[in-house]
């Protein structure tokens, strides 16, 4: 028996998940990410480092503020330029505010309807009207605080090269924190209700790695870890991680040298830097009794606890900040940069080699989606050989439940 | 890549919105299907990259009453259309060893393809422009979508301006209207991410811009970030080629 799931929705880009079945054994499975390639690296090729920032952030329309500042990183450390603490600590508000928006839009929009046997957000209300409601308070709130720094929510315009090239006032980043703060509440509920969806169960012993920090939850910029021993810098990244084609797709699939397929996302995060979440955020999620684990459905839960932590990390933030020295100015020199961020959906990197004049003469970028790429279709055999008699209907769907719980960006993964 | 996930963007009129139309296919939110046409809107995101989507293109206009572009991508070509700057197999090769099984054409916007009835510029499009878009449908008339530049924008609301007082290259003074001048608010330069004002000024500008002792690559650089696949920025891409 042929299944071809040739329609994945709720997810950004496009894909498709074929397998076969023989004699009630699962005979092959493939995941092909049919998105159509844009080439970003092949035209970043020849544009001038500080057009890099506005190009790449067009490579999604959900996390362009991590295309940004990964961009923006790379450069600075080509150029040898160190930020100022100031601009480190706008970005990372930059950045949980863009969690906050990724992993809101995947719980409510993405992945909720599944668990309400429900084809859309669209069809949960009235029904559901409380949960909506709450999602657009949060979702407005995350929204607002991006462009509060960025001029805009998506594709922000202050974010350069050296720091930023205005800032709201003192007395907006303050209005600001205080309304963070009165969505404490909220997000609690957020979690509580992802507590209580019914995930299949599966096993998956994926190498997790994501960016860890000392005593800081890592965003931008830490030592790759892993929950089987790397822990390496993120330059030595090229030495370690390995992206190849795929003849059946259009993204590439990067593995762990000799090691193979890894996860990366808010789970591996979880998994990786429980101990470093708020007080409030760790409490919360070992009231409900969970503290990471290897199940992929999991990642659902783990954004949830990341959204509780984001909107108080943010609100100290905003409250720390002096608001001064947030440009500085910086050499143009040739040379070679890459930079790591954890992305709303895992670890994302950029790689850039750039001439004298700052023309960029390579450019290399690898998605969280394709860090995903092959443990994702691992594991989907998993999930249909522990499955294989259910009804072809059921199947299909809890497959696509799988690949929505990942928080795949496919168009992030072809670029 | 994102303009259907702009809804998400755009939700304090979503009630209204609801109310007033019925969503059958937007693939991010749903997961209905494909449904049948007849349609009375179709919004189109996205440059066309593969000859499939032209025909898919061409079966949606053939289904829908009115056909808008949203987004710069699908307006002008936007960002992917870059590409197309330099030999195309050129820069396929810098992504791919294996070029067997890429299918990519050269990027264009929608109405290289189909008739379109209206644009939704930006990137991310102008919220106002899609509620105008829908509202014009709803009340049966033309839509009304800004049509001056960004220059406007800026004395509209009271900016000093970036390219005379600040020897800024401002794309400003080319680029269609609708971000409420926001980059040159934010102190820096337009990169006309809602492409070229409809017969923009192209060559005029690029000239001021070689009078400021901007580079040639530079100024071929500006004209090509957003606009390569339009007549207005080529026009002036051309005159600094033949300068």
């Amino acid at each position: 028996m042929k299944i071809d799931i040739n329609y994945i929705a709720r997810v950004e880009g496009e894909s498709s998940v074929k397998l076969e079945i023989e004699g009630g054994k699962l005979k092959e499975l493939r995941l092909n990410i049919w998105e159509p390639p844009r080439f970003f690296e092949g035209f970043l090729v020849g544009r001038k480092f500080d057009e890099v920032p506005d190009i790449v952030a067009r490579i999604c329309g959900i996390c362009p503020v991590s295309h940004m500042t990964t961009a923006i990183r790379a450069m600075e450390n080509a150029f040898g330029f160190k930020p100022s603490t100031e601009v480190k600590k706008i970005r990372k508000i930059l950045a949980l505010s863009q969690i906050l928006s990724s992993h809101l839009a995947h719980l409510y929009i993405f992945a909720l309807p599944d668990f309400f046997k429900l084809n859309s957000v669209v069809e949960m209300l009235p029904r559901y009207e409380k949960e909506i409601k709450r999602f657009l308070r949060l979702k407005d709130a995350a929204n607002s605080i991006t462009s509060l720094f960025g001029g805009r929510a998506l594709h922000p315009v202050s974010m350069v090269v050296g720091g930023f090239t205005k800032l709201p006032s003192k007395a907006d980043t303050e209005k600001a924190a205080k309304e963070l703060e009165s969505l404490h509440e909220d997000a609690l509920e957020t979690l509580k209700m992802a507590s209580e969806l019914k995930c299949p169960a599966l096993e998956n012993d994926a190498e997790f790695v994501a960016l860890t920090g000392k005593g800081e939850y890592a965003i931008n910029g830490g030592i790759i870890s892993s929950t089987k021993g790397l822990n390496i810098k993120e330059h030595e990244y090229p030495s370690y991680f390995i992206e190849d084609e795929v003849p059946y797709s259009n993204a590439k699939r990067t593995v762990i040298k000799d090691r193979g397929s890894l996860m990366a996302g808010a789970l591996a995060r979880i998994n990786l830097g429980f101990d470093n979440l708020l007080p409030d955020a760790k409490k919360a999620s070992e009231d409900i009794g969970f503290k990471g684990g290897g199940n992929p459905f999991l990642n659902n839960l783990a954004q949830a606890v990341e959204i509780v932590h984001a909107f108080q990390e943010c609100a100290i933030l905003l409250r720390g900040l002096t608001l001064k020295e947030y440009f500085a100015d910086f050499k143009v020199r040739e040379g070679v940069g890459s930079a790591l961020t954890e992305a709303p959906r895992g670890m994302l990197y950029h790689y850039y080699e750039i001439d004298r004049s700052g023309i960029i003469t390579k450019a290399n970028i690898v998605t969280p989606t394709a860090h995903n790429f092959l443990n994702l279709e691992e594991s989907l055999k998993k999930l249909v050989t522990e499955n294989i008699d259910k009804p072809e209907d059921e199947l299909i769907l809890m497959c696509e439940m799988l690949v929505r719980a990942y928080d795949p960006c496919f168009s992030c993964s072809v670029h | 890549m994102g303009c259907s996930y702009f809804f998400a963007y755009v939700h304090k009129h979503v009630p209204e919105v609801l109310a007033s139309f019925d969503f059958v296919f937007i693939k991010m939110l749903s997961r209905k299907g494909i449904p049948d046409g007849p349609f009375d809107i179709a919004l189109v995101e996205g440059t066309i990259t593969e000859a499939w989507q032209a025909d898919e293109l061409k079966i949606i206009r053939g289904q829908s009453k009115k056909l808008f572009a949203i987004g710069s991508c699908a307006v002008i070509g936007g960002i992917p259309a870059i590409k197309a700057t330099a030999p195309e197999l050129e820069v396929e090769k810098r992504v791919y060893k294996n070029l067997s099984s890429i299918h990519s054409i050269k990027p264009h916007a929608v109405d290289a393809y189909v008739k379109v009835d209206g644009y939704i510029r930006g990137c991310p499009p102008a919220e106002r422009d899609l509620y105008e878009a829908l509202t014009s449908v709803l009340t049966g008339r033309k839509p009304d979508f800004p049509q001056h530049s960004v220059c406007i924008e800026c004395k509209l609301k009271g900016n000093l301006c970036v390219l005379i007082a600040d020897n800024m290259p401002c794309m400003g003074p080319v680029t269609n209207a609708g971000c409420g001048a926001l980059c040159p608010s934010m102190n820096r330069a337009c990169y006309s991410c809602f492409g070229p004002m409809k017969q923009a000024n192209g060559p005029a500008l690029a000239k001021k811009f070689k009078a400021m002792g901007i580079s040639r690559d530079d100024i071929i650089r500006k004209f090509t970030e957003f606009g390569a696949d339009t007549i207005e920025f080529r026009k002036a891409v051309e005159m600094v080629y033949e300068d």
